[in-house]
């Protein structure tokens, strides 16, 4: 009996290997086809890690990398025993997070009062408009902000005076503690509108039997969206959500770099920032890869955990 | 059968497009390469293009099209293609260059040439200087062994830009206030912060706003950017009568070096700018706005005064110029804390092999580019760059060079379209005589001279220093004589070796600094004090003694290579 049940086993293995190799086989042109890709992704993606080996040594770019001092953990050390580093991974994931959750609420916001829309013209123009400053660029942004917020004949401070909720202009680019704010909603009125895209078309995508149904059932608005719209685009929503908790750490120096001024520089700069500023400017470029392994890891562990979570609570899992 | 027919026609371009992606690479470095071959020919005039990396943005550059360009290319059959810093640094810049191994033919690293050379990224140009480059010799002459590189390696890798024997016959820093507040005023004697200071003040009662109702803006300082190193730090080395030598104050006999904010004259000069601040005469955001707010600030002629340097607020101030708004440009003065300090801004530094320009390792025909470099050092070179072309830019009357008056009227008011026009000022590439240099037919080499200086200023500018009785800024400023030369040259141009620490404590105090000076200047004047010793507790901890004492290292170095 038992060594019947073990043969069966590996008659299954057998027959599931030989499956697969069959299916190979008779698929050839689709893993032709996705060949390029994964060369692609090998070459860009995976042949540069070779640089890691950077961040263990003294580099100095005349020589082959191979042809170096080793150094062993010595720039981690000194990156972690440095406490400018914990500053500015404090801005770093502050900064971040805030942007996460602006960035997955307003426009899941916005695009459900845009989905309520019966007016198709109405609608994309609104769309349209509301997507174009994302091709704007931070530089230009920067201006804008800044002008916006200044105290000489800056928008905000003269429409705040004349409601008379001030009588002295504020300084909103010198206070540290508003620049985390300022950036987010920065950023919040350059992206809402483009983020918004991918919700919509995912809430095109929901049966429009089951609206019809529950307006048989006697839904309000109100319902439908929360019964219905909402659920529909939850796979997507939490895609795209454990996508962006994995870029948490290097949302990039772009924005900060721009905005920021002498002033509120403690609660400006980034992990990129820094990266540029003590590693590649100083010609460190070991110290910097060793910022960039550092942000790497974290990126992966936060996917994970994302995910893991997400497998808890929902019994799904994205990844 | 028609399915395995498209999926093969699919991977088919798939496979194509990767190809045509790899196949455009090596299709280049094949051109590269050939064009690599043809060094060998002597001075030829096919068309070549030089990309050059230079670290000092120029929005004037005009891509070859001005009347110089046209005629450079038409000569030497060298096209000349600038890249400049994009919204970061020129240490951005050349940093990046290093990281991706890849260089243009020319570079103009500013201060970061010890990156490039550490990366073996410049060739050393002795040989080519020696054997192609008479010209370029017979500029620096005795000076040749400023260019050397170090005392370890004696290669020249950068020709300095610097003007060989020059004179300064007018002064472009100090501290900057309209004519009109001069005027109003009666001229008042402007020497010390507390004069500057009362003539601002006085003229800012009288006159809030502008005519058309804008508020007027004190004192406002270019603070929010890197410039707050030219509008903010330097300023205070020159009103307390030290040179500027980067971040360092060098004691002059004994080469100890501690960093200027150490200095306790200095606390005093940041006090002042407190003081200004707590009066309400200081920009409340100086160390906020970005330099477009600035420029847009002065060019609307609401700021009264500047601390600056010419070159950093040229460009506002000639949008005031070009509107004829006259009585709204700046004068400027050398203003020291208080009578017992001159400022030093000129103490000699002898000939400053400062910053330049180098050939890289991947150029295609350095020979080729010396030569063109030797071409521009000539004399001939050396007057077009600086005057123009004869009968279109400058004519010679009675053997003496003219401006033709329509050229000079278009450079005085609208200098932003006479560099980008005519090309004037957009050449300096190459090794070249200062101003006062005469060459073989007795005129001067550049178009500074003293008659020129005077007759480039404005009528507002003439009328203010009649009032005072000089003829050029300059004869504000104490005279050549009254400092000893610098033996070193001047600090900026030394820096450290890349792979020291002293580099990383550098990194750091600046970020120290950037912090608290612009933190005391606002702060309460009853905390000044304390957010002074904050910051020299700040510099302490991160051991600036040690940056300092490795950089009187460097400095001794400096003196004993140059004074052989």
């Amino acid at each position: 009996m038992k060594s019947q049940t073990s043969n069966q086993n590996s008659v299954a293995k057998i027959s599931s290997t030989k499956r697969f190799f069959r299916t190979m086989v008779q698929q050839k042109y689709l893993y032709f086809m996705s060949l390029p890709f994964v060369i692609w992704i090998i070459v860009f993606s995976y042949v540069p890690i070779w640089g890691w080996l950077m961040a263990f040594q003294n580099y100095r770019p005349r020589n082959n990398i191979l042809n170096q001092d080793w150094v062993g953990f010595k720039h981690f050390i000194e990156l972690f025993s440095d406490e400018r580093f914990y500053l500015v991974l404090r801005n770093t994931l502050a900064m971040s997070s805030m942007g996460l959750i602006v960035s997955f609420t307003v426009p899941v916001i916005f695009a459900l009062l845009l989905n309520e829309l019966r007016q198709q013209f109405f609608k994309r123009t609104i769309q349209t408009i509301a997507y174009l400053p994302h091709f704007v660029s931070w530089v230009v942004v920067s201006g804008i902000v800044t002008k916006m917020l200044s105290t000489d004949g800056g928008a905000v401070n003269e429409l705040l005076m004349a409601l008379h909720i001030i009588d002295q202009p504020i300084q909103f680019m010198a206070k540290g503690e508003w620049f985390w704010g300022i950036v987010t909603i920065a950023d919040a009125w350059k992206e809402t509108g483009w983020n918004t895209i991918i919700f919509l078309a995912a809430m095109s995508g929901i049966d429009p039997e089951l609206y019809e149904a529950s307006t048989v059932d006697g839904a309000g608005r109100f319902r439908k969206m929360w019964h219905i719209t909402l659920p529909g685009i939850r796979t997507t929503f939490m895609v795209l959500f454990i996508l962006s908790i994995g870029h948490l750490i290097s949302i990039g120096f772009e924005k900060q770099f721009l905005l920021s001024n002498p002033l509120v520089n403690d609660y400006a700069e980034v992990l990129d920032l820094y990266a540029l500023n003590y590693g590649i400017n100083l010609s460190r470029y070991s110290y910097g890869t060793a910022i960039g392994i550092f942000n790497s890891v974290v990126s992966i562990i936060l996917v994970f955990l994302a995910n893991f979570i997400y497998k808890k609570v929902t019994k799904e899992s994205v990844i | 059968m028609k399915k395995v027919k498209l999926g093969l026609s699919l991977l088919l371009v798939m496979t194509m497009l990767f190809l045509a992606a790899c196949g455009n690479n090596s299709n280049n470095a094949g051109s590269t390469n050939s064009g690599s071959s043809n060094s060998g020919e002597e001075a030829s005039l096919e068309p070549m293009t030089l990309r050059l990396a230079s670290g000092d943005a120029n929005p004037q550059w005009d891509n070859m099209q001005s009347d110089i360009g046209k005629f450079i290319k038409e000569k030497t059959g060298i096209t000349i293609e600038q890249e400049f810093p994009v919204g970061g640094s020129d240490a951005d810049m050349f940093a990046l260059m290093v990281a991706s191994d890849e260089y243009p033919d020319l570079v103009m690293p500013k201060g970061n040439v010890n990156k490039l050379v550490d990366a073996g990224a410049l060739i050393d140009l002795r040989p080519l200087l020696e054997e192609h480059a008479p010209n370029i010799m017979k500029v620096y002459g005795e000076y040749i062994n400023r260019l050397v590189h170090s005392a370890e390696d004696d290669s020249i890798y950068v020709l300095p830009l610097d003007g060989v024997g020059q004179t300064y016959f007018d002064a472009g820093g100090g501290f900057q206030i309209q004519h009109q507040v001069l005027e109003e005023l009666g001229y008042p004697e402007i020497k010390t912060v507390k004069d500057y200071e009362n003539a601002i003040k006085t003229y800012l009662e009288k006159n809030p706003t502008t005519e058309d109702g804008q508020p007027r803006i004190g004192l406002s300082l270019n603070g929010g950017e890197w410039q707050i190193l030219i509008s903010v730090t330097n300023p205070a080395f020159y009103a307390t009568g030290a040179p500027d030598d980067g971040e360092f104050y060098v004691n002059q006999d004994t080469y100890e070096v501690i960093m200027h904010y150490q200095r306790p004259e200095e606390r005093e000069y940041f006090r002042w700018l407190n003081h200004m601040n707590d009066i309400g005469l200081l920009d409340k955001e100086s160390f906020v706005q970005k330099y477009d707010q600035y420029k847009s600030k002065i060019a609307s002629g609401r700021v009264l005064g500047i601390i600056d340097q010419d070159w950093d607020y040229a460009e506002a101030e000639n949008a005031l110029k070009a509107e004829g708004k006259f009585e709204q440009t700046y004068a400027n003065f050398p203003v020291t804390l208080d009578e017992s300090y001159q400022d030093a801004s000129f103490m000699g530094t002898g000939y400053l092999a400062s910053y330049g320009i180098g050939i890289t390792v991947d150029a295609k025909d350095p020979v080729r580019i010396i030569k063109f470099l030797d071409y521009l050092a000539s004399e001939e070179g050396q007057i077009l760059v600086n005057w123009g072309i004869e009968g279109q830019h400058y004519t010679v009357e009675d053997g003496k060079r003219v401006i033709i008056p329509e050229v000079l009227d278009m450079k005085v008011n609208d200098n932003n379209t006479f560099k980008k026009q005519t090309g004037i000022g957009n050449y300096f590439m190459s090794a070249r005589y200062g101003d006062g240099v005469l060459d073989s037919t007795g005129n001067y080499f550049t178009t500074n001279f003293p008659d020129q200086i005077v007759a480039q200023y404005s009528e507002a500018d003439k009328k203010t220093l009649a009032a005072y009785g000089k003829t050029v800024y300059k004869d504000f400023w104490p005279a050549d004589d009254a400092f000893k030369e610098r033996a070193y040259g001047a600090g900026w141009t030394i820096n450290f070796d890349t792979a020291s620490d002293a580099n990383v404590i550098f990194q750091k105090s600046q970020d120290i600094m950037k912090k608290y000076i612009p933190q005391a200047i606002l702060a309460d004047p009853a905390d000044f004090d304390k957010v002074y010793d904050e910051f020299m507790a700040e510099l302490d901890k991160i051991n600036v003694a040690k940056m300092n004492a490795e950089y009187s290292e460097l400095i001794k170095k400096r003196v004993e290579m140059w004074s052989k």
